[in-house]
């Protein structure tokens, strides 16, 4: 223990200083970056089952930890950041891209508490708690706001327990759910919601890890069909038509080196998911041009789809 | 000292300095600050600390934080590496000069070693406190009688005016926990051991018991207790605290108190395994609205 590494309070030795930054970071992030090129952490056989790497397993990078790294947080492990750089590598503004896609929740749920008066929330791929999370942005329009968050790992809900707390007049609940299991999601979030009222649908940067296969088109409108008129539907996705090149660049880097496959789609792939509801203003767009506030965040860089639709 | 360089990371500017409060996280500020002008500037430690008549060893506690700074040799080196922008200068001097005044703690210095004061600087400044707790609760959630019990049983032989001395800065330290602004968020893992060991006797225990249902109530406290039949396989070593600041430059410290002195570790290597087994215990630990319900159950049959 007492080796270069560690701040040994007390002790007069110049090399147990305190030590901030120099080459000990760099080379973990190297090596890191080492083993991905390797295809060591990720590759191979033992690859867990596509959606079922939990967040345990620090030595495969996990998609909840690749986004926080992206958004600047610092609850991701070496895998994550090698996975996260190399998906850099191949598409450097998916930094901007993924920031872009927190302000576009943040918009969403503004108008949909704002405008539209919803006061329940089904908020499915949580992810590691960061900057304005949806209770938050909804219940600072009311704080009456109830919010069912839903991941499907073990320590992403332990974060979201501790960290996505509610004010006292409205309510948070964390589901432990796939969300390829519509049904189970539904039944559990009911115990929050009322499903007699509307809810607001919201599927974050979360579709693309559903294959062609799995029908992510069925998921969609099964949750959709639970829900009664007046409620909505809030999406983003990862563009397979905007930096078309960069991007699949991306995806093949992901796919490599994180458990959980991504499949990114066209806009008139991301388009059925709001089949049978109503697009508000304005309409489907790459996520910067969705309502933004501010004029830099009309140009932020980003390659999402997205789009807040009523059940009429 | 930054830890990792990613694109699109704004430069670190006085901005993100305003909301830390605590000389020791200044001081760490500050130094790495330094550190990264002097690197940029390719001047060697030994030259800088010739510039400010130390040693290169002087400039390497300086950069780390370890010492506070004299506002001299800060222009002075502002000076060597170039940094002649008159706002930039005020900037790193009056961080300089508000990393060297004394933080509340200081009063306590008679009955706190070097090491516990550099932990309740950071601790001061935290925007996260993750801890694991074996054996007490954390003394951020003990209340007075209960501090004392376990005050007296660690200081066999202090005088009767020493432990309430010590006492008295452990719940000082609480006010952290109420503080108007800048309200770190406490995510607790309590071994259940921790729970039913009665120190101070049952009264006091139960005393404690209460104030920790009642703490669970806080937005910014969140509570799970890890049952006796879960989590062993998780930890080798005992109880640790991992500290988070909101500035995104400081990374991770990891805490572990010994019974002399207390181990710090700051590099990925090792506080990414700490923070992986935290992350098991977390999920492994009853999730905080069951862990409430078990705290009640407690508590009725103490």
């Amino acid at each position: 223990m007492a080796n270069s590494h560690a701040w040994q309070v007390g002790s007069q030795e110049d090399n147990l200083l305190y030590k901030y930054g120099d080459s000990g970071s760099q080379r973990a992030s190297e090596r890191a970056a080492q083993m991905v090129s390797e295809g060591a952490p990720a590759v191979g056989d033992t690859a867990p089952a596509p959606g079922n790497a939990p967040a345990f397993d620090t030595s495969v990078a996990h998609v909840a930890r690749v986004y926080n790294y992206w958004l600047g947080g610092k609850d991701n492990f070496a895998a994550d950041r090698a996975a996260a750089q190399q998906a850099m590598a191949a598409f450097p503004d998916i930094v901007h891209s993924a920031r872009a896609n927190r302000a576009f929740l943040r918009r969403a749920v503004t108008y949909l508490a704002g405008t539209a008066g919803i006061r329940q929330f089904l908020d499915i791929g949580t992810g590691i708690p960061s900057a304005n999370n949806t209770h938050e942005v909804a219940q600072a329009v009311a704080a009456e706001c109830r919010i069912v968050y839903v991941d499907n790992d073990p320590v992403v809900l332990a974060h979201a327990r501790a960290l996505l707390t509610s004010t006292s007049e409205g309510a948070t609940d964390y589901i432990d759910a796939d969300l390829r299991n519509a049904d189970e999601i539904l039944a559990k979030a009911a115990e929050t919601l009322d499903f007699g009222k509307p809810v607001a649908v919201m599927l974050m940067a979360i579709l693309q890890h559903i294959s062609d296969e799995q029908d992510p088109y069925a998921v969609v409108a099964r949750l959709m069909a639970a829900v009664p008129a007046g409620s909505y539907l809030a999406l983003s996705h990862p563009a397979k038509d905007i930096h078309a090149a960069e991007m699949a660049a991306m995806a093949n880097r992901l796919n490599q080196t994180m458990a959980e496959k991504v499949t990114f789609r066209t806009k008139s792939e991301v388009a059925p998911f709001f089949a049978g509801l109503e697009l508000i203003e304005p309409g489907m767009k790459n996520v910067p041009d969705w309502r933004p506030e501010t004029a830099e965040e009309a140009s932020s860089p980003a390659a999402l789809w997205s789009g807040v639709a009523r059940k009429p | 000292m930054s830890v990792v360089q990613r694109p699109g990371d704004e430069p670190q500017d006085e901005l993100s300095a305003e909301v830390i409060s605590g000389p020791t996280v200044l001081r760490i500020l500050l130094g790495g600050q330094l550190r990264r002008l002097r690197e940029a500037a390719g001047i060697t430690p030994d030259r800088a600390g010739y510039e400010i008549r130390a040693s290169r060893s002087k400039i390497s506690r300086v950069e780390h934080g370890r010492v506070s700074f004299k506002e001299r040799d800060v222009a002075d080196l502002l000076t060597l590496y170039g940094v002649s922008d008159e706002d930039e200068r005020r900037r790193m001097l009056n961080l300089a000069q508000r990393a060297n005044s004394p933080g509340w703690w200081s009063k306590y210095d008679d009955v706190m070693p070097d090491w516990f004061e550099t932990y309740i600087g950071l601790e001061q400044a935290t925007s996260l406190i993750r801890t694991y707790e074996l054996q007490f609760i954390p003394g951020l959630f003990q209340t007075e009688e209960y501090a004392r019990a376990v005050t007296v049983l660690g200081h066999r032989s202090a005088s009767a005016a020493e432990i309430e001395r010590r006492v008295s800065l452990r719940l000082q330290r609480q006010r952290i926990l109420t503080k108007p602004e800048g309200l770190p968020k406490v995510w607790a893992v309590i071994d259940e051991s921790a729970l039913r060991r009665p120190l101070g006797g049952r009264d006091v225990m139960r005393t404690q018991l209460c104030r920790l249902l009642e703490l669970t109530e806080l937005p910014h406290v969140t509570l799970q207790v890890m049952p006796f039949d879960r989590g062993g396989h998780s930890v080798a070593g005992g109880s640790f605290s991992i500290l988070r600041f909101a500035e995104p430059d400081l990374p991770d410290i990891v805490y572990i108190e010994q019974l002399t002195g207390a181990l710090y570790l700051d590099r990925p290597e090792e506080t990414d395994h700490y923070r992986e087994v935290m992350n098991s215990l977390s999920a492994e630990a009853e999730p905080p609205a069951e862990s409430r319900r078990q705290l009640k159950k407690l508590i009725d049959t103490i």
